[in-house]
């Protein structure tokens, strides 16, 4: 069908309709007239018009010879003459009455003629009807009379016959042109029919072709429903199955001709949907909204003839035919692929907990392989303070110096696992970003002189100090790329050049070095994990290959990109940009004014429990903390710890984050959990694990700080200085039992003179201080005799008594019950809260000395 | 058109009336007046091997009337005569046509078939009164013309004939 026409069928059916029949009505018109004419053409000869006409004139001539014979034959018969007068008069009364030759009485000379014959014959009537005698004696009149009226007959017949002919002439035209018009009607009911016939013909060879089509659809539509993957099911809105493909057939296990006809809810909709499936087949036959038709793949259940249920993925799409509305439903078992899908997710569970287990593991490790490291450390720091021959004091530098290279290299490990992870937190604070360069300059420059190399650092351009930024990560930044720098450049120079980019307050690190260079095949890998360069010169330095990894990792993370320029044996550049925060420089006090506190340290010695299960990192502490002068009393476990803090007070607890029998949340929760001032203790967390969650963990179980292992000296005895701390407020002896009773001290000296008293006190004083060098030294054979340890701390009682340190006495008592019950763990107690107690008596006997 | 069909059905008509079987010879009788007609060729004859009949003969055969118009007259005329087919079927006549003769001679031929009951009538009286020569008389074959248009055609106009004294059964 062409679109051009506008016209409907019905229209287009209508045109050719009309136009055959005017032409047949014109045809039937014409032919009438035809017809006319053809009648009027045969009856020409006889026609009653001219026969009479003609007949006018032969009657009168048979009048006038009969005339003529009668006057001529005195005896002649005289009824012959009567009857050719009676016949030409009827003749004449007929011309002169006849409706039939009105038209022609209308012609002038016609009517003339006529009047004149008409007045010969009633002249001659009287003459006619009278009798034969005097019919005689008239013929003579009648025949002159007749003789002169010929002419005018023969004029009269004359004169119609003219008109007649040109009458038929005019009828002969009509004729000629009827039947033209006849022809031209025909030719035209002959062109209408033509038309017709095309265009029935070609209505025809639509109707073939759309029967064709017709055909040739349903037939391409049984191949395709025949031979499809998706079952297709089609029902009317009473939900009675239409069609059953072949597909279907194998899904649901059931033949076509069994269910053609029936309820789709007896065959295919599971036992526990019927009600749903009913409730919706309503809908839709009361016009409601069409949940599942149109509505694209859904995915539902469907019953087996087995009556098993499985998954099923459907589309329905309703259609409009002309036996009403139908259902089409495609449908497809999904039982494999919830299957696989189900398989999937479990795989996929499977590979999440394995990598979560990896993860765990590894963090896992780096903390175990930290925590002995850490002892390992903190034991050098120690040993670096004992008196040491020049040869062991470099080995313990050496071994220091490895220590620190596996601890960086642990750490990076557990950083990247923590990125990977997700668990890479950022903290920005407030920093100035040239004093964080300059400290890794002065950091790293003993290294770069020892390659014979410059290292230096300079703003390009206005200088923005104070940026609002994670100081941790840029440090490690910073750190990796020098240090790599510095690693890989001898007899060079390295420069660090810092700039503000003009957009998005990005900051630019770029670090050059004129060292060994990076080849444009290593180049493409430099930040992959465990990548070093030349392997040659990886056995030189040495490395995990994990630095510039991480420091991607980092960059990242921070927002920023890192990329990387090089020549080999030229140089090469690292060029960081990051966006950061402008900040404005905080107040000055704060660190100004800890960095004073560090380096006045509060003298007075403070009493800390030590909460630490690994013994190693519990001795690195307690040293520490005890050469700084304060008292340590340890517990190995949480539930220790909580005792220990219920029975004393303490000025700072130190707790190490795992332990067991009790473990760090339990316990402090516990302390806090105290009666009286015990509960406010500051309790500070000892961790290898810096994680930010942690932390805010942490302080929200009720610490007040955290401690990252390995322990740095300064990071330790920085807690006393920071401010952390309360005020000290707990005395090692309280108030009512003073250190030193001055009492005592008085009736000592005036018992004996001052200097008697002082000789005393310095005798005391050493035994004392003998006394716990010899309890704390190899503590874990000495401790086996009890009974000794009885019996010295019995002896130093009296002692202290003498000299009215009371605290101390109480002290040594408690170690001398202790003993004597055989409790090791209060004997540790005792015997560690001793320094702490004797610290404060030294300084009490110092004062009142 | 449809005047062709309308003849098309009454010859079929006619063609499918049974003609009346001859009567027997039945006497005439003689004619007592002047001789109006005069048939031959008929089976019934009277005279000299024809059938010849006054007026009052004719009447005897049935009367028949109606009124119409004629093209050859002015105005309505009441026509009183005998079917031309009575008149058949009295003198026994058989054959395919009748030729009409006038008194002046015309004639005019007649298929037998085109011959019914309500058709030609040989008019003797007109407007009540005897038709003399002078005006179509004594005899006129006369069909009522307003009646029916089949009877307006030339052919039926030109069977019209007047001053009828001859009729002859032509085989």
């Amino acid at each position: 069908m062409t679109g051009s026409a506008p016209m409907t069928p019905r229209v287009r059916i209508l045109i050719p309709a009309v136009l055959f029949s005017l032409a047949f009505a014109a045809v039937a018109v014409f032919g009438s007239h035809i017809l006319r004419d053809v009648q009027d053409l045969n009856a020409a000869h006889k026609d009653n018009l001219q026969w009479s006409l003609s007949q006018t004139d032969v009657e009168f001539l048979e009048f006038y010879t009969a005339l003529v014979a009668a006057e001529g034959d005195g005896d002649g018969d005289l009824n012959t003459l009567r009857r050719e007068f009676d016949i030409f008069y009827s003749r004449i009364r007929i011309l002169n009455e006849a409706e039939l030759y009105a038209p022609l009485r209308e012609l002038p000379r016609l009517r003339t003629a006529l009047g004149r014959v008409d007045g010969f014959l009633q002249a001659a009537l009287p003459a006619i009807d009278a009798s034969n005698v005097e019919l005689r004696q008239n013929l003579p009149d009648l025949a002159e009379q007749a003789a002169e009226i010929r002419p005018v007959v023969r004029d009269l017949s004359i004169s119609a016959l003219g008109h007649l002919v040109a009458l038929t002439d005019a009828r002969r035209e009509q004729t000629g042109r009827t039947l033209v018009w006849l022809g031209l009607s025909v030719g035209g009911l002959i062109v209408a029919l033509l038309a017709l016939a095309g265009y029935l013909n070609h209505l025809n060879s639509q109707n073939v072709r759309r029967r064709a089509e017709v055909v040739e659809a349903s037939r391409r539509m049984n191949v395709v429903m025949g031979t499809s993957l998706d079952g297709v099911i089609i029902s009317d809105t009473t939900g009675r199955i239409l069609e059953f493909n072949a597909a279907a057939e194998q899904i649901f296990a059931i033949p076509a001709q069994e269910v053609i006809g029936r309820d789709l809810a007896d065959v295919i909709v599971p036992d526990h949907h019927k009600a749903a499936h009913a409730a919706g087949m309503a809908r839709l036959r009361n016009g409601g909204t069409r949940r599942v038709v149109g509505s694209g793949r859904v995915r539902l259940e469907a019953k087996r003839a087995t009556g098993e249920v499985f998954p099923v993925e459907l589309a329905i799409q309703s259609a409009e035919t002309a036996q009403g509305e139908i259902f089409v439903a495609f449908l497809r078992d999904i039982s494999a692929q919830v299957a696989a899908e189900e398989e999937l997710v479990s795989a996929r569970d499977l590979a999440l907990a394995g990598e979560k287990a990896k993860t765990n593991f590894l963090a896992t490790m780096s903390h175990e392989i930290r925590t002995p490291l850490n002892g390992l450390l903190g034991n050098l720091t120690l040993l670096q303070d004992t008196r040491l021959t020049a040869r062991q004091r470099r080995y313990i530098g050496n071994m220091e110096t490895s220590g620190k290279l596996l601890l960086s290299h642990i750490n990076g490990v557990l950083d990247i696992t923590k990125y990977d992870a997700g668990r890479l937190h950022l903290r920005p604070v407030v920093m100035n970003i040239s004093d964080l360069v300059q400290d890794i300059i002065d950091n790293q420059s003993a290294s770069a002189a020892a390659n014979q190399s410059v290292l230096e650092w300079q703003w390009d351009g206005p200088a923005k100090n104070w940026i609002r930024a994670d100081k941790d990560r840029l440090q490690d930044i910073l750190m990796n790329l020098v240090g790599n720098a510095v690693k890989f450049t001898h007899n060079g120079r390295i420069r660090v050049t810092l700039a503000c980019l003009g957009r998005e307050n990005g900051l630019q690190i770029v670090v050059e070095d004129t060292g060994i260079g990076i080849t444009p095949d290593q180049i493409r890998h430099v930040f992959e994990d465990f990548v070093t360069g030349d392997s040659s010169y990886a056995r030189n330095v040495g490395g995990t290959g994990l630095g510039l990894a991480l420091t991607k990792r980092f960059v990242t993370a921070l927002g920023g990109h890192i990329d990387v320029e090089s020549t080999p044996g030229q140089g090469s550049s690292f060029i960081v940009e990051l966006p950061v925060e402008e900040a404005e420089p905080p107040q000055p006090a704060g660190p100004i004014h800890a960095r004073q506190a560090r380096g006045n340290p509060i003298t007075g010695p403070r009493k800390v429990l030590l909460v630490e299960d690994n013994p190693i990192n519990r001795d690195v502490a307690r040293e520490m903390l005890r050469a700084a002068g304060h008292y340590v009393v340890e517990a190995h476990n949480g539930r220790e710890a909580v005792d220990l803090a219920r029975a004393g007070r303490f000025d700072l607890i130190l707790m190490d984050i795992s332990m067991p029998v009790m473990d760090r949340r339990s316990a402090t929760r516990a302390i806090r959990a105290l009666n009286g001032p015990a509960s406010l203790t500051p309790i500070v967390a000892l961790t290898a694990n810096v994680m930010a969650e942690e932390q805010a963990a942490f302080l929200e179980d009720g610490m007040d700080g955290i401690l990252t292992k390995p322990l740095s000296k300064d990071a330790l005895l920085g807690l006393f200085s920071s401010g952390a701390l309360p005020e000290q407020v707990d005395e090692i002896c309280d108030q009512k039992e003073p250190a030193v009773s001055d009492e005592h001290l008085q009736s000592l000296k005036q018992a004996l003179s001052p200097d008697g008293a002082r000789v005393i006190v310095a005798r005391f004083c050493k035994e004392i201080d003998e006394l716990i060098g010899w309890l704390g030294q190899e503590e874990g054979e000495q401790r086996q005799d009890l009974p000794r340890i009885a019996a010295e701390a019995h002896k130093s009682a009296g002692s202290a008594a003498t000299i009215g340190a009371l605290c101390l006495r109480r002290q040594l008592i408690a170690i001398e019950e202790a003993a004597k019950s055989g409790s090791p763990t209060d004997l540790a107690l005792a015997i560690d809260g001793l320094p702490a107690i004797w610290l404060a008596t030294q300084s009490a006997l110092k004062s009142a000395a | 058109m449809f005047r062709f069909l309308m003849m098309t059905v009454f010859a079929v008509a006619f063609t499918a009336t049974p003609i009346a079987v001859p009567v027997a010879a039945k006497d005439l009788g003689k004619p007592q007046e002047e001789v109006v007609l005069t048939v031959s060729n008929a089976a019934v004859t009277n005279m000299d091997g024809a059938a010849v009949l006054d007026l009052a003969m004719l009447e005897q055969l049935g009367a028949r009337s109606f009124e119409t118009t004629t093209i050859w007259t002015d105005g309505p005329q009441q026509f009183d005569g005998v079917s031309l087919a009575t008149l058949i079927d009295a003198l026994g006549m058989q054959g395919d046509a009748l030729r009409a003769t006038a008194i002046n001679d015309y004639s005019v031929t007649i298929p037998l078939e085109d011959i019914s009951d309500e058709g030609a009538m040989i008019a003797f009286r007109m407007n009540g009164a005897p038709m003399s020569v002078r005006d179509k008389g004594p005899l006129w074959i006369v069909y009522p013309y307003d009646s029916d248009p089949r009877f307006q055609t030339e052919i039926i106009y030109s069977r019209s004939i007047w001053q009828l004294d001859r009729l002859e059964v032509l085989n």
